[in-house]
């Protein structure tokens, strides 16, 4: 009985990291009010999650690129989101 | 905008231009010229290295009074920055491409004679995009804290609270994104690491590299943003592994286990003319029963409940929307800590401490924060007929006046 159980919550387990591994890959899809979003709004809505919205002038345009990957590992932005908020404050 | 970025391509043309000219002129004069070499200079590659970081320092003034056996002792302090409230750490980012990110942040705290611990040296490869795969010595990803909050001039008061930094940095790998769910979004965060070591008195730490740990510590987080804006987010933590201990206890121990578990909050929303920001964390953790030393030696192996749990909530508010411009710089924060570890143990506690601060902005990124820290803790070790250790209690009054900067 014992095994069995161990064998059910493996096998959910595995499909919980299937499924997972399955949206990370191919992506899901995302509302039309969210694709419209641009990189000044999700500037603000994300940053403040944890900190105050960083200015533009902080970093220079390389520099971006590279805090951008950073801040998208740590508050696990979408490439999109990630992308729109550096040309943002690229630009 | 669109003004602007016309303007910028007219000047980068021009500039190329000029140079291309000036370097066929040059070569025209006298073939490959220092001109030309300048030109392929500035052909930007595909590797970026740059240095940013955190610094943080103050002053504390502090008023403990311990009770022992109905017995209270008195004494004041104060320093010039301690532990928890200096810290200076340079963080290394190169980056190969898009694709590869490495981190590396030593970090000096004062307190470490001399020595420079280190938060986190991986390498990541954003391999998809919704798909992050790093491996090194990395954050693990248990609660929100640790990952996101803890640095001086992120965190909204003067000080971390108890018990929330219970996993920390590991050797492991780790894969993690961000996913977009209609409107709403969700993160996962799962890591595979070297994990604890079960020390004689029942408290836990990480084997390190070297590990004598054959079992490895899974640990994962997943969090949901069910507002389209992105201003709430749950998030879920667990932690399961087996606990090494040295070979020569292996038969002392029972396959001794940890499991952990913690749930997370986060809200941030401008509701005019404020800013509000919630936070809040809750842990627990749990070693399977094991037969523990006595502090007495003469005394034959104990054991007990070996149960930690550990809760904050904080709140701060800022006017950021109104027109003066002191004023909109002051942020109030309020934050209430409760640790309790396990009754009976030789580190038995139930701490609770309650922190306010009053916060001056100079930037998004600097702050001075005016601090006052108010701790009570009582000991809950009851081993007083065969040890002679008896429960204590402390209480600490803290004065905290504390810059943080992110550079």
């Amino acid at each position: 009985m014992k095994t069995t159980g161990i064998k059910k919550i493996n096998t959910v387990v595995y499909l919980c990291f299937a499924i997972i591994g399955m949206i990370a890959v191919n992506g899901c899809k995302e509302s039309k009010l969210i694709a419209e979003k641009n990189g000044m709004t999700l500037w603000g809505e994300n940053c403040q999650r944890c900190h105050f919205a960083p200015a533009s002038n902080a970093f220079s345009a390389e520099e971006w690129k590279t805090v951008g990957l950073h801040m998208q590992s740590r508050a696990l932005l979408t490439n999109k989101e990630r992308d729109k908020i550096i040309d943002f404050l690229q630009n | 905008m669109r003004i602007n970025k016309l303007n910028t391509k007219i000047l980068l043309f021009a500039s190329i231009a000029f140079l291309k000219a000036g370097a066929s002129s040059a070569q025209d004069a006298g073939g490959n010229t220092d001109i030309a070499k300048q030109v392929a200079a500035l052909q930007p590659g595909d590797g970026h290295f740059m240095v940013a970081g955190l610094a943080t320092f103050g002053f504390v003034n502090q008023s403990t009074t311990n009770t022992l056996g109905g017995v209270s002792t008195k004494n004041k302090m104060n320093s010039l920055g301690d532990a928890d409230r200096f810290e200076f750490s340079p963080m290394f980012l190169w980056r190969h491409g898009d694709k590869m990110l490495m981190e590396f942040e030593p970090s000096w705290d004062g307190n470490s004679a001399g020595g420079i611990g280190v938060n986190w040296a991986s390498i990541s490869y954003f391999a998809a995009p919704n798909f992050i795969v790093r491996g090194g010595y990395i954050v693990l990803p248990f609660g929100t804290y640790t990952k996101r909050l803890a640095a001086g001039w992120i965190n909204k008061l003067p000080s971390d609270p108890i018990g929330v930094d219970v996993a920390g940095s590991d050797f492991g790998v780790e894969a993690e994104g961000g996913l977009a769910l209609g409107s709403m979004k969700c993160s996962y965060d799962l890591a595979v690491t070297n994990g604890f070591q079960l020390n004689p008195d029942g408290t836990t730490a990480n084997v390190g590299i070297s590990s004598f740990n054959r079992g490895k510590t899974v640990c994962g987080r997943f969090g949901w943003l069910p507002l389209s804006n992105s201003s709430l987010e749950f998030g879920v933590s667990g932690l399961m592994g087996s606990l090494a201990t040295p070979l020569a206890d292996s038969n002392v121990y029972n396959k001794p286990t940890i499991t952990m578990y913690a749930g997370d909050i986060n809200f941030v929303q401008n509701i005019s003319p404020f800013m509000i920001n919630l936070k809040g964390q809750y842990t627990f953790s749990s070693v399977n029963s094991q037969n523990y030393n006595n502090p007495d030696i003469t005394q034959p192996k104990y054991t007990f409940t070996n149960n930690t749990s550990s809760y904050f909530g904080q709140i701060a508010i800022r006017p950021t929307q109104i027109k003066n411009r002191v004023l909109n710089k002051l942020e109030l924060a309020f934050r209430y800590t409760n640790y309790v570890s396990p009754k009976n143990s030789t580190w038995g506690q139930n701490y609770k401490e309650m922190d306010v601060s009053l916060n001056y902005w100079l930037s998004w990124r600097s702050v001075v924060k005016l601090g006052y820290e108010n701790i009570t803790s009582d000991g809950t070790t009851n081993l007083t007929n065969s040890t002679g250790i008896d429960g204590s209690s402390t209480s600490i009054n803290r004065l905290v006046i504390q810059f943080s900067t992110e550079f």
